[in-house]
């Protein structure tokens, strides 16, 4: 019978009504900002591991007909400590990296085509590649070796890039959550007070009324924050649907059970913490002001 | 409680208590008596801590409450109870519930406080509405509510603004008896009140206000005639 009701009719207030909406989608931004971050780093995970240890040497196309010079470079290759592999890439394969650029059936053979060699490389005891590079080029003048660091490298600095703006976007969120935390309970504590004079002058200690605030501002934030995380998640189904294959967001690793989805159902909580200190934090340096 | 040469004043305005000097034995049931503006409710607000005073000092319970903690002052202001004038209550919460709010705070399980809250209203002639919220009562029944609700923790002291002001004579009377039944149990009563003819009933001292400033008198309940004495 008793004790059904808290001493502040907080439930009533206005940011009842606003707070969980704003929570929600704040939240949504966030959590599609982290999704997008972890995906721009396991695009690049990815892409590094599928790159590592592989290498190319481009052999520049020789007019002299009895040249050997990528013969000479493929004996060298096999040769040095910490090359595992090395084979001249056959006229098919050629044909099917070329095929993207210029269709199925292209007469590529008349076209001046540098002999490729694919080169599988010992991670652990990779050679010292300045050294390999000046003996290839010496052999045949022209001849490249990628072993796709620079494009790696590129491809990390968008996902930091990524990352960053992701990182800045839950900052900017944590920010308007407290912003608008705080400015719901300074409208709480002007509504309501008389109550919390009353309160206060019946013997109640600050934290008696700073618990009753900040368990609402869980409440609520709680609220919107599942709303605007299943939000987020929503869209990433849909996204990943429409768009026929997940793997172009790097989506495929973000599985039920992986670690970055477990996560993220923290993310409400966090910024419903965030509002409850906040709240308990407002509260007691008003009332810190009365007698 | 020692009042010892206190003054109150609001901001920059004028002085609403000049040199304020008296002590209220415990166990001692005043009247504080004075015209509208003479300072009763800033001394009562001085009583129930709401306000500090710009000079002099107070204590309370053989504290200084210059003193006193942030936490101390909660926990000495829950040995006070009070009767505000505009009663306070909370219109959300139902007469059972605005009673026993004294005791939520100060931890009471209140499954365990129900059944004395309950009685207590029936004392106070409400057994009917426990549990009927504030807007719904009559001034005279919420002023009742506020009066259980200023008692309900058994405090050392009790103060009450205007208490019969919204009730005819006879429940004012009936409610004076209440605060002597209080007083008889060890609670030292201040009530503020403007009802000469009331006073006049009782013989207890009456502290008058008059123009900031605080004298004592006692009231011959046989001539209906105050005689002063001193306020110290």
């Amino acid at each position: 019978m008793l004790r059904v009701r808290s001493d502040l009719p907080l439930d009533r207030d206005p940011s009842g009504r606003f707070l969980p909406w704003l929570v929600a989608v704040m939240v949504y931004l966030a959590a599609l900002a982290l999704i997008c971050a972890v995906a721009a780093n396991k695009i690049v995970e990815r892409w590094d591991q599928g790159l590592s240890g592989q290498m190319t040497v481009q052999v520049p196309f020789s007019e002299s007909p009895g040249d050997k010079s990528a013969e000479e470079i493929l004996a060298v290759l096999r040769s040095t400590a910490g090359i595992l592999e090395a084979e001249i890439l056959g006229a098919d394969e050629v044909a099917r990296l070329l095929e993207p650029w210029l269709g199925s059936g292209a007469a590529y053979q008349d076209l001046p085509m540098p002999i490729l060699i694919a080169v599988r490389v010992d991670p652990a005891a990779p050679p010292d590649m300045s050294t390999l590079r000046r003996r290839l080029t010496q052999i045949a003048p022209g001849t490249v070796l990628d072993d796709h660091q620079s494009w790696l490298g590129k491809l990390l600095d968008v996902a930091r890039s990524v990352q960053l703006v992701a990182i800045l976007v839950v900052g900017l969120v944590g920010a308007s959550a407290v912003t608008m935390v705080i400015f719901a309970t300074r409208m709480g504590l002007s509504v309501h007070g008389r109550v919390i004079e009353l309160l206060h002058l019946i013997g109640a200690q600050d934290s008696y009324v700073a618990r009753q605030f900040q368990a609402h501002a869980l409440r609520l934030a709680l609220r919107g924050g599942v709303l605007g995380l299943l939000l987020a998640v929503l869209t990433v189904v849909v996204v990943a649907n429409l768009l026929g294959r997940g793997d172009v967001l790097g989506i495929p690793e973000l599985t039920p059970l992986s670690i970055e989805w477990s996560l993220l159902p923290l993310l409400p909580l966090v910024v419903a913490v965030i509002a409850m200190i906040t709240a308990r934090l407002t509260v007691l340096r008003t009332l810190g002001r009365m007698p | 409680m020692r009042f010892e040469d206190v003054s109150l004043r609001y901001g920059a305005g004028p002085e609403i208590l000049r040199h304020v000097s008296f002590h209220l034995e415990p166990g001692s049931f005043h009247f504080m008596a004075g015209p509208s503006g003479a300072g009763k409710s800033s001394l009562l607000k001085l009583m129930y801590l709401a306000q500090r005073p710009s000079h002099g000092g107070i204590q309370m319970f053989g504290r200084d409450v210059a003193h006193l903690s942030r936490g101390d002052t909660a926990l000495m202001r829950r040995r006070i109870g009070v009767v505000f004038q505009d009663f306070r209550l909370l219109d959300h919460l139902s007469a059972l519930e605005n009673v026993a709010l004294p005791l939520r705070i100060s931890g009471q399980r209140t499954d365990k406080v129900r059944k004395h809250v309950a009685e207590l209203l029936a004392w106070v002639g409400l057994a009917d509405h426990l549990h009927a919220l504030p807007p719904t009562l009559s001034g005279g029944q919420q002023q009742r509510v506020a009066i259980a609700r200023a008692v309900v923790a058994r405090p050392n002291l009790l103060l009450a603004d205007e208490p019969t002001g919204n009730v005819d004579d006879r429940i004012a009377v009936r409610l004076l008896y209440l605060f002597e039944e209080l007083n008889k149990l060890g609670t030292t009563i201040v009530i503020a009140t403007h009802n000469e003819t009331l006073v006049s009933r009782f013989s207890h001292p009456v502290l008058r206000l008059s123009g900031g400033e605080i004298r004592l008198s006692r009231h011959d309940p046989a001539a209906g005639r105050p005689t002063k004495g001193s306020a110290a």
